[in-house]
């Protein structure tokens, strides 16, 4: 053997363990999925193909459509908020703008750091009509009927749901940002202040035009991690009352595990990872525009 | 050898530990393990959180396994969803446990219908006397036996608060509209007329919706409407949700209920918010333990009043036989005889005996205890009195129900009517097969 054909050798050999454990717990599971998808199976005997028909099903069901519509708006609530505020929030720190940033830094990060399961409890416990506020309101009123009708709307009861995530995810991104802030050359930032910038435009010149990339990643995060949401809004609501606050993965988990409609179920999925891929495309395809922009 | 080869031989090995350990998988935990003893898996439905049916239910593994020193049982349990879950799970992967606990409906029909349980008519043979027919009826296609029923349960009664009601100058409504009229008063006092939390979605459908069918339409209907020769949307089943929404209207029902957890609705009566509470009969269980010696004396267990119109019995309620063991088709004749030991000891004659003094209703028919906790005796004298009528999640398939009860909450906040929630029950039962 020769030394290319050894070094080669030696290439497989160190990339095959790795490749090996990537196939049988991503790719595997999603080819299957997707073959899973074609058929009405159902949890035990022989799938039948069925052609495109979960995938018509699907897109032609209400509590889809409102489940994907409260996806973008958890997508929304991610990428047009949480980062925002993040960012926002980590400029603040890192120009030392408020006092206390050290604690206040602990304060925003620390949601992040419970069980989503824990938040939902806790927020139930506030909103619920057993709740805290509930009764707080109904002594206040002397109203003993009062009950938070936001949470009986169709259109509305996803929002006291956007605040929770956007409550407990903000401080993941302000982290993100105030790393990257601290790596930016200090000399870079000084030297402006004496050419006489101002913090804005010190922010609008220099700092954003070089966190466009981590803009892009933590976007990257931001929708793939709202796609998939699921532990904090089952939890809280279980999706309902009447499919109202639903999203995908429910409506996924749902029809697979408790209607036993695992063809069905694997298309639902195989319409989440197509959605993520294709947010993601057009979010890198924004991205490098911005990219060149600044360059 | 030179250090790099070291290093990419050890390198290797740690990406091929994990692989490895994935592939050789896990070896099965040996049945007999040469003394005599067989040891069973159990998977349980069971929450080891709660502070009464956690230590009931370890009791009763006590005393079975000080009885049968030769059977070791190992149990794995889950809780709500994430037990069903898992047991789909299993089932899939063949990896069954050897006991499991099973649904007579359709809530276990993946483990069932898929052939990995066995019948147990053969061990059950000249004992079906024993137990209430209810609990008796065949579970399967051909009249199979997967799972031994431990109880009988009652989904809908009306828990009532006989205190606040002489307070407030009331008595028990013998009609509807009598219990209707009660309400105003009722909440002029601060309180809550019928108590029950309809957050998860199914206690309006099993506790309330099953009840009022029965009513409205009577078991001879109901039985037709499961052979296909009546319809879910027929003009008396409407007539059944018409009065859900109703009640709904007429703010009879918590408020909120679509917002409350289950347990809150047991909560708000405990603590004497509520005249009636509606829930099913497993829930005295809690309230032993929930309600004092003094508030058991004027708390009692009624039904909910006859309505206009009604063609079912009077002061019916809804009932099913519950769940029960069942054991895994795989198990050699020694094992499959001891689990059946476990099975028989569980909703046979003595653990009925114990799970009874715990305030369950046994479908092993027992003599009505007389030491037992005051609130036990009126449950067995109310079970001895009411005739019943189906629960609907015990005969509909899971995804009518499932969706039949999104639509009872949607119903209940005016997004769809009795009549459209009657049309797409029938339509789906259509489309899946009665």
């Amino acid at each position: 053997m020769t030394f290319l054909q050894q070094k080669r050798m030696s290439y497989y050999l160190l990339l095959a363990p790795g490749l090996l454990l990537f196939a049988s717990i991503i790719i595997f599971p999603v080819a299957y999925s997707l073959s899973l998808s074609f058929t009405s199976f159902g949890g035990y005997g022989k799938p039948a193909f069925i052609g495109l028909e979960n995938y018509v099903k699907i897109l032609g069901d209400e509590v889809f459509l409102h489940s994907l519509r409260n996806n973008l708006l958890i997508v929304a609530v991610s990428v047009f908020g949480q980062i925002p505020l993040g960012f926002l929030l980590a400029f603040l720190l890192h120009r030392k703008m408020v006092r206390n940033g050290n604690f206040y830094q602990t304060m925003i990060f620390l949601p992040i750091t419970i069980s989503p399961v824990v938040v939902a409890l806790l927020w139930n416990q506030i909103f619920s009509s057993s709740g805290m506020v509930v009764a707080i309101i109904r002594n206040l009123t002397d109203q003993p009927q009062y009950v938070m009708k936001i949470f009986e709307n169709r259109q509305m009861a996803i929002y006291p749901i956007l605040f929770v995530l956007l409550w407990m995810h903000t401080g993941t991104y302000m982290i993100i940002f105030f790393a990257n802030l601290q790596k930016m050359t200090p000399s870079l930032l000084e030297a402006a202040q004496i050419d006489g910038a101002s913090e804005s435009q010190m922010l609008g010149r220099i700092i954003l035009p070089g966190m466009v990339g981590t803009i892009a990643t933590t976007a990257i995060f931001a929708i793939s991690g709202s796609l998939k949401a699921f532990d904090l809004i089952y939890s809280m609501t279980g999706g309902g009352p009447a499919h109202f606050t639903e999203v995908i993965a429910i409506y996924m988990y749902i029809n697979t595990f408790k209607y036993y409609k695992y063809g069905f179920g694997s298309a639902a999925s195989m319409i989440i990872v197509l959605l993520a891929v294709g947010l993601i495309l057009i979010l890198q395809y924004i991205s490098r525009k911005f990219e060149r922009r600044f360059e | 050898m030179n250090m790099k080869r070291l290093f990419s031989i050890v390198f290797i090995s740690l990406f091929l530990v994990p692989v490895l350990l994935f592939a050789a998988g896990t070896k099965e935990q040996a049945k007999d393990t040469g003394d005599g003893v067989t040891t069973l898996s159990v998977y349980h439905f069971l929450d080891q959180t709660d502070k009464t049916t956690a230590p009931n239910f370890q009791y009763l593994v006590d005393v079975f396994e000080k009885a049968n020193p030769t059977i070791k049982l190992t149990f794995e349990y889950g809780y709500g969803e994430a037990f069903h879950d898992k047991l789909q799970t299993m089932a899939m992967s063949g990896q069954l446990p050897d006991i499991v606990l099973l649904y007579p409906g359709e809530r276990t029909s993946q483990v069932t219908n898929a052939g990995l349980v066995q019948d147990l008519r053969p061990y059950l043979a000249g004992h079906e006397n024993e137990f209430a027919d209810m609990a008796m009826q065949g579970q399967g296609k051909n009249g199979e036996i997967w799972e031994l029923p431990e109880d009988i349960s009652i989904t809908s009664i009306m828990f009532t608060n006989n205190r606040l009601l002489k307070q407030l100058g009331l008595t028990l409504p013998k009609t509807y509209e009598e219990l209707l009229a009660q309400g105003p008063k009722i909440r002029a006092a601060g309180l809550i007329p019928i108590s029950i939390a309809n957050k998860d979605a199914w206690p309006m459908q099993s506790c309330v919706a099953g009840m009022l069918v029965e009513r409205a339409c009577g078991l001879e209907w109901f039985d037709k409407a499961i052979a296909g020769e009546a319809r879910f949307d027929d003009a008396e089943f409407v007539y059944a949700m018409e009065i859900i929404k109703e009640l709904t209207d007429k703010q009879m029902f918590s408020p909120g209920t679509n917002q409350l957890a289950y347990g809150q609705g047991l909560d708000d009566f405990v603590q004497e918010k509520a005249v009636y509470f509606i829930d099913g009969g497993w829930t005295v269980n809690n309230m032993i333990g929930e309600l004092t010696a003094e508030q058991k004396e004027y708390m009692s267990l009624e039904s909910f009043p006859d309505i206009p119109r009604q063609k079912g019995k009077s002061l019916s309620t809804s009932a099913t036989a519950g769940q029960g063991f069942g054991m895994n088709a795989k198990l050699t004749k020694a094992e499959s005889e001891a689990a059946w030991k476990w099975i028989w000891f569980y909703s046979g004659p003595e653990g009925s005996a114990i799970r009874q003094k715990f305030g369950r209703l046994p479908a092993y028919n027992l003599d009505e205890p007389k030491d037992a906790d005051p609130m036990i005796q009126k449950l067995v004298a109310y079970a001895g009195k009411v005739p019943m009528g189906y629960v609907m999640d015990s005969v509909l398939a899971a995804e009518p129900i499932g969706t039949f009860n999104i639509n009872l909450q949607n119903m209940m906040f005016g997004t769809k009517t009795p009549k459209q929630i009657s049309q797409e029950l029938e339509a789906m039962v259509t489309a899946i097969g009665r």
